[in-house]
């Protein structure tokens, strides 16, 4: 009988008193005589759970504690307790994987990245949700969401809350120089040009362009919109060697030589980008839904200057552009005991009611489409209000090796923005080294 | 005369007797290191020559010979890594031997003040190598870096420099902040053998009529070679375990720029989860090691001799 | 051989120049506020001159913990490690070892063997210990990395106590262990400082061990805790360097202190052999 630690505790009466075990456990008479039966009665009348949630912090603090409270008001029967995990995606990976791998009970559940879903399913590190939730709960989600969690038609993870790329722009600059808000990157190549020629700003356009996870999906978004793609809808053909690829990497590189993007972007991650565009030296700055708070902070320079767009697309194709999907979703581990108990709580968190909380007091995109679509939510911010109207796109994540795809991806592309390689180059050998990758040579 | 010799027999099974003595002195130290060290040494080899999958019931092992490093040779990525990794070492302790020696000399030759920069140049070396790191990515960053910011200042450049965004630049920048910290260790490593060098021999020499030039390179040099090849050997090998700087300040670009072997090592292992090839890789890093401190040896077998007998 | 002339002192000031400006620019920013750590050109100077960011690195970032953990870790392992280290190099010293220069040399390059070499395997030995997320998970490990270093130095610093005395302390009926302890520990009280300063800076600023077997918040050290401060999308400069300025109080006190006893460990020690 695997009974949890909660239980056990709060049943012994007086410890219950100690440990302070909440509602629902009356300090019940000395357990000195009769313990079995006192613990028996006990446990039952205090019948509740409790799981373990691993998650990382999430932008704002309290959120997680938050959501917890009014999960747990919401099902008395099960508790939640919180393990922190790192802020740094790899390493949290790597404890988990180990952690289940090696048979551990705990977590739960736990936060992974949307990426995930494939390696972890591929090595059973999660359950798929599919086999023990009706079709009908994954249609709650925004569309291509439930599909991206997806691995060999099982869906491993569901999708707790949704990141994507947008378009931030200075409302006050483009005023003064009397320009439109940029639909296309023609336009928003020109805008730049003229902002920068009339000194009203240093850069035009910053964005993320180091060596790492972050350029794959500013990539995915440009060769969204030129129409490339890097693997077949199976993810076992290589389809990345195209001219329109070539396209989309030979203008993230003349963003840099033409001077709209400043040589810095390869070496920027998102705070880099943020910093920038905070200390009102761009124009216009590419990042995720979190930089609308943060450009609404005191003591930036640009407080009340700031618009938010979805992606600009290339003249002549449909508009908006491509918005690359970053995010979250819930995952339960195979080893958890309470598998009853981690889907009420997967349920839950996603939602109207949790996923109305998350967007509510801490401004992260829901990932349920009714929430996404809900006047009042819309209503909150800028962001929420354009999520609806976003073109997203998925990183190829299909596919067990994804992170070498990644891997493979960024350095190469980085290596062009750079100059050390042409355009072609870096298109050519990510190519052949993802077809590596695919046939299990690849390091 | 020492005591020793006051008697024969009672030294033989004294003799014996300190044996098993000094092994019970060594045991449990060296039990530590076998466990800790050598073991996992061993295991990570072992894990090299399987493919490991992972399941949820653990790891599955699966012998595969030589696979894994088959498939290192065949990657472009671990061939640059290895030679990336080799001449950084190299590079790197060259030149922190040349500035290195020129503190000492200074360093000996200070009649003031000498205690203050003594004290100032063991701080880099107990810097946290993680800071260091983020302060140099502060001082190289290409927009509000302090670097870029002075040298604009003094007219020397006219436009930013973006350190970190170029490879030959980045791999420069990266050797520059791990000199800043290392230099310092090695000066006062040759600080300590300057000045077992004896004086009156130098003075000799000058009384000869030996030039400066001259007592350093035939007099001084030959005599400090066993400090300088141990301070050689430590750093070389050191260097070649290059992990933290790379992984703080460049994250190993751009593009592969910086990757070393333990930065590619860790992503194999820890961000693809691919085991097998990951502690192949590992591994490499264990012969190479080994294959430079035989080498030494050899070159330094007469230093040896003289240091460890 | 003391003959300062001006190039001698106009060197010592271009060394000091390059060891201090970094270490001094990470100083000042420590005390700028957040929104002064991005601007182009950089202030020169905080203003205004600000702690935010060393109240923030306690309050919000939890700091005092993982300076604790680095304290307990870095602590136990330097004593265990002199422990230790004491016995081995005292035998190596003075007693008949069979291979001791094959042993001698294989412990030199243990001491400075890459750690990515053993880090897999040596994260499952500690999950089969069930030691991850423990201080002795990392100071085990950091013992065992340390040692090889420290027995050198101290079995070096043994040769150079005459051998007289403990002959008379043998004689006198003084078992090997009292010889130690009344006879040779307080003679190599430098060599015992020596290692005690290698030991104590490597655990004190070792990164990957420490990322991979103690990274819940909990167990978390200085270095791992600096490298994942900030949530997923910020790095806050501020409070990195404000850690880091206390992270360096305790080392360069002891650094310091210590001054003589590392440079003349490293005489006597290392060098002469």
């Amino acid at each position: 009988m695997t009974k949890p630690i909660g239980i056990v505790v709060c049943g012994a009466g007086l410890l219950a008193i100690i440990s302070g075990c909440g509602p629902g456990v009356a300090p019940g008479p000395a357990p000195s005589k009769k313990p079995a039966a006192v613990h028996k009665t006990k446990a039952k009348k205090a019948a509740f759970v409790t799981i373990d949630w691993a998650a990382s912090p999430i932008t704002q603090t309290g959120t997680r504690q938050h959501m917890i409270s009014a999960f747990e008001k919401a099902h008395p029967g099960i508790r939640v307790k919180l393990t922190t995990m790192s802020t740094n995606t790899d390493t949290t990976r790597a404890e988990l994987t180990t952690e289940i791998e090696g048979g551990s009970k705990t977590p739960d559940v736990y936060m992974g990245d949307v990426i995930w879903p494939a390696q972890f399913g591929h090595s059973g590190l999660a359950v798929p949700l599919s086999d023990h939730l009706p079709k009908s709960f994954f249609s709650r989600f925004a569309p291509g969401l439930a599909a991206g969690a997806s691995y060999h038609g099982k869906v491993y993870g569901a999708p707790f809350f949704m990141d994507a790329g947008l378009l931030y722009y200075r409302k006050d600059l483009l005023t003064k120089a009397s320009l439109p808000v940029p639909k296309t990157w023609q336009q928003l190549v020109s805008d730049s040009k003229a902002l920068e020629a009339k000194h009203l700003v240093k850069y035009g356009y910053v964005w993320e362009g180091a060596a790492y996870e972050g350029l794959t999906c500013v990539l995915m978004e440009f060769l969204g919109d030129q129409g490339a793609k890097v693997l077949n809808a199976a993810g076992n053909k290589v389809l990345l060697n195209s001219s329109a690829s070539d396209k989309a990497v030979s203008f993230m590189r003349s963003l840099i030589t033409s001077g709209v993007s400043p040589q810095a972007v390869t070496t920027y991650q998102e705070p880099d980008a943020m910093n920038a565009f905070d200390a009102g030296d761009a124009a216009f700055m590419r990042n995720w839904d979190y930089a609308w708070s943060n450009s609404q902070t005191k003591g930036t320079k640009v407080v009340g200057k700031v618009g938010v767009e979805p992606m600009p697309a290339f003249a002549g194709t449909t508009e908006p552009g491509y918005s690359c999907i970053g995010g979250w979703d819930l995952y339960v581990n195979p080893h958890s005991a309470h598998l009853a108990q981690d889907l009420t709580f997967v349920e839950w968190m996603t939602g109207a009611a949790g996923q109305k909380l998350l967007a509510d007091k801490y401004s992260e995109i829901p990932t349920n489409a009714a929430v996404q679509k809900n006047p009042a939510v819309k209503k909150l911010n800028p962001v929420l209000s354009i999520v609806p109207k976003l073109r997203l796109i998925a990183r190829p994540s299909g596919t067990p090796i994804y992170p070498m795809i990644s891997q493979a991806l960024y350095q190469n592309v980085n290596a062009a923005l750079t100059g050390q390689v042409s355009p072609k180059a870096a298109i050519t050998r990510a190519s052949q080294q993802i077809l590596t990758d695919l046939k299990g040579h690849g390091l | 005369m020492t005591i020793n010799h006051l008697t024969d027999r009672p030294k033989f099974s004294m003799q014996r007797r300190r044996a098993v003595t000094g092994l019970w002195f060594m045991a449990p130290g060296l039990l530590v290191v076998l466990a800790v060290t050598i073991f996992p040494i061993l295991y990570s080899i072992y894990m090299g020559f399987n493919t490991i999958s992972l399941t949820t019931h653990g790891f599955h092992f699966h012998w595969n010979g030589l696979g894994n490093y088959r498939l290192l040779l065949s990657s472009s990525l671990f061939r640059y890594a290895i030679v990336f990794t080799l001449v950084y070492a190299l590079v790197t302790v060259l030149v922190e031997l040349v500035l290195g020696m020129m503190t000492a000399l200074v360093l000996q030759r200070m009649a003031w003040g000498r205690p203050a920069l003594l004290a100032l140049l063991l701080l880099p070396w107990s810097l946290i190598t993680v800071i260091s790191a983020e302060m140099w990515g502060y001082i190289y960053n290409g927009v509000y870096g302090a670097l870029d910011a002075i040298l604009l200042e003094f007219g020397i450049i006219h436009k930013p420099i973006v350190w970190l965004g170029f490879a030959k630049l980045a791999i420069a920048s990266t050797m520059f902040a791990d000199v800043w910290k290392t230099m310092p260790f090695v000066a006062i490593l040759l600080l300590a053998g300057l000045e077992m060098v004896p004086v009156d021999v130098i003075e000799a020499a000058h009384m000869d009529g030996a030039s400066n030039w001259h007592v350093f390179w035939r007099i001084i040099l030959p005599l400090i070679r066993p400090t300088m090849s141990l301070a050689i050997l430590f750093r070389v090998l050191q260097a070649f375990g290059l992990f933290d700087l790379p992984f703080v300040l460049t994250g190993g670009g751009p593009g592969t720029a910086t990757e070393s072997i333990a930065v590619l090592g860790y992503q194999v292992m820890f961000q693809d989860l691919n085991f097998g090839p990951g502690a192949a890789v590992a591994s490499s890093t264990t012969v190479v090691v080994l294959i430079i401190a035989l080498a030494f040896l050899w070159v330094f077998r007469g230093m040896a001799e003289e240091g460890v007998a | 051989m003391k003959q300062d002339t001006r190039w001698v002192r106009l060197s010592s000031i271009i060394v000091a120049l390059f060891i201090v400006l970094p270490l001094l620019w990470m100083l000042i920013t420590s005390f700028k506020s957040p929104s002064q750590v991005g601007i182009t050109p950089p202030p020169w100077l905080p203003h205004p001159f600000t702690w935010v960011n060393y109240r923030m690195s306690f309050t919000y970032f939890g700091f005092q913990r993982y300076f604790l953990n680095s304290v307990i870790v870095a602590v136990s392992s330097t004593l265990a490690v002199l422990l230790l280290g004491t016995g081995a190099g005292y035998a190596l010293a003075r007693t008949p070892v069979r291979g001791r220069m094959a042993l001698m040399v294989g412990l030199l390059v243990i001491s400075v063997f890459p750690e990515i070499a053993v880090i897999s395997p040596l994260y499952l030995l500690m999950r089969l210990l069930g030691w991850l997320d423990t201080y002795q998970g990392l100071i085990v490990p950091y013992t065992a990395f340390n040692l090889p270093f420290s027995i050198w130095i101290l079995r070096n610093y043994f040769l150079s106590i005459p051998r007289e005395m403990e002959e008379v302390a043998q004689i006198d009926g003084a078992s090997p262990f009292r010889t130690v302890v009344s006879v040779i520990l307080p003679q190599s009280t430098p060599g015992l400082f020596t290692a005690a300063v290698f030991t104590f800076t490597a655990t004190w600023t070792e990164f990957l061990m420490a990322l991979t077997i103690d990274s819940s918040t909990p167990f978390r050290t200085i270095p791992v805790g600096i490298a994942l401060f900030g949530a997923e999308f910020t790095v806050p400069y501020g409070n990195i360097f404000a850690a880091s300025v206390i992270s360096i109080v305790p080392i360069a006190l002891m650094v310091l202190i210590f001054r003589n006893a590392i440079v003349s460990g490293l005489t006597q020690g290392a060098v002469k052999g």
